[in-house]
């Protein structure tokens, strides 16, 4: 098929992005149940984000790479000549990575809306204020079902119906608000979004969804952590809070991004887990992971030079010359 | 009140349901449509299964020899050839002499009895569909409670154990 230079671009963006994807989402594929296995080993904030960087890893580095090899070297060296011929596998293959890309952010896209509506809903509905003994305000929901969520993905905000508030002491409110805080001091609704952003590892594979599983749970369990700090007094009343929600009913699942206290399913692990006594949770201060920041860069850094050397380029584009025709 | 009562006999299952004055009664032949369907299995046919899902695969003869009841050759022979008929045994010949082994998992096949079950169920008029939701929801609400209970029994136990250690 023959297509003009700006349509060769995306094409050849796509076409690489699909293969270099199933390339990587192959290498994930049969590392998930090691990572799984070993993230049963360690502690729960380090064992979600080893499953969130697994399970984002295909998606962003093939993006980088076509953000940072793919369009430079084909801006710089193809030259902008009239239309050429594309092969009917580029296309096939750029086709592939469109529709799973669209799937992805239908996918997201729908979940953030829904999130959207839900947020402002409540807000019409409930009013900001100040627990006593809090330090952050709430918003407080009068007349709704037992919830105390966190909804929102850039700006979350913790809703807490009056439900909630009357059934629960002052120890276990406050532990179980405090487990909310933990989500959004992790960015957990945002972490979400990139998942439901990522494309599966390829199509018919389940296995990034049970990835996605695993670090839900993690995820529950680091902000568990969190809360109770090692505290063994802490640890129960946030025991005692989740049953008590647990009593109220079960509470519809309004979007992917929205947070509730309760994950499907983990309540009696969760549990045992603070009963047995949690490791101290990270400070809810924040503070710079220093030593994944100085490894980042250094991986990073000489990979960009490499990138953006005129040979790397070349050989790059004569590569994406031979998957083209 | 409505209950809900399954028999089981030559290859039917039979569903009783009595809601308040009315009374029901449903028959599900679940073998006729699907010659693999688990529900049509008979004890003999269920031991022979297990005892596949245990060795992997089988001849007739090492069946024979590790049933818990001494049965004649030709049974066990009828029997794995049945199961092979209905879809739940792969065979291959060694030595003049069949070896079987399962087509389902255990797992697969527990899952494909209840989607069966429940497929059939609620392929009956619409009461019989909200009956057996109610009974489900009814029951698994009946087992959180018990869990709760359980759950708020060790926390109690725990913060007993706390206060104790605080006190010493």
């Amino acid at each position: 098929m023959i297509l003009p230079y700006a349509l060769r671009l995306v094409c050849l963006c796509l076409a690489t992005f699909f293969l270099v994807h199933l390339a990587l989402g192959l290498a994930a594929w049969f590392l998930t149940p090691a990572a799984i296995r070993l993230a049963r080993r360690l502690r729960a904030r380090a064992a979600a984000r080893l499953l969130l960087a697994l399970r984002l890893f295909p998606a962003t580095a093939s993006g980088l790479l076509v953000a940072g090899v793919c369009v430079p070297s084909y801006l710089w060296l193809e030259p902008r000549t009239a239309a050429e011929e594309v092969s009917l596998a580029s296309i096939a293959a750029a086709l592939a990575a469109g529709a799973f890309w669209a799937i992805s952010m239908a996918r997201a896209f729908r979940a953030a809306a829904r999130s959207m509506r839900y947020v402002r809903r409540c807000q019409r509905l409930g009013r900001r204020t100040q627990l006593p003994g809090e330090i952050s305000p709430v918003w407080l929901l009068e007349d709704a079902p037992a919830i105390l969520v966190l909804a929102g993905i850039l700006h979350p905000r913790i809703l807490v119906s009056r439900a909630v508030i009357a059934a629960l002491s002052t120890e276990q409110l406050a532990a179980a608000l405090r487990h909310e805080r933990a989500h959004r001091f992790s960015r957990d609704n945002l972490k979400r979004l990139f998942l439901l952003l990522a494309p599966e590892f390829f199509p018919l594979s389940r296995r990034g969804a049970a990835l996605e599983r695993a670090w839900s749970k993690y995820a529950e369990w680091a902000a568990d952590d969190s809360a109770v700090a090692g505290d063994s007094f802490r640890s129960l009343s946030l025991a005692a809070a989740l049953v008590k929600v647990a009593r109220l009913g079960p509470v519809p699942r309004w979007s992917p991004l929205v947070t509730c206290l309760l994950n499907d399913g983990d309540l009696p692990a969760r549990v045992e887990r603070l009963l047995r006594g949690v490791p101290p949770g990270g400070s809810s201060a924040p503070r710079t992971p220093v030593v994944a920041v100085s490894a980042t860069i250094a991986v990073l850094a000489p990979a960009v030079a490499m990138m953006f050397r005129p040979e790397t380029l070349h050989t790059a584009h004569q590569l994406f010359e031979q998957l083209m025709h | 009140m409505r209950s809900l009562r399954i028999a089981a006999r030559n290859g039917y299952a039979k569903i009783l349901i009595e809601q308040g004055p009315d009374m029901r009664f449903l028959k599900h032949r679940f073998a006729g449509s699907n010659p693999a369907s688990p529900a049509s299995l008979g004890p003999l046919e269920i031991a022979v299964m297990e005892l596949l899902w245990e060795q992997g695969e089988a001849s007739v003869h090492d069946v024979v020899g590790k049933l818990a009841r001494p049965l004649a050759y030709t049974t066990v022979m009828t029997t794995l050839d049945r199961l092979f008929k209905k879809g739940l045994l792969d065979r291959r010949k060694a030595e003049r002499a069949f070896v079987y082994s399962p087509r389902l998992s255990r797992r697969e096949w527990e899952h494909k009895r209840t989607g069966d079950f429940v497929a059939g169920f609620l392929a009956a008029p619409q009461t019989s569909g909200e009956l057996l939701i109610s009974c489900l929801v009814e029951a698994v609400g009946q087992q959180d409670e018990a869990l709760l209970d359980e759950l708020e029994r060790k926390i109690r136990l725990k913060r007993k154990e706390l206060y104790r250690r605080g006190k010493a």
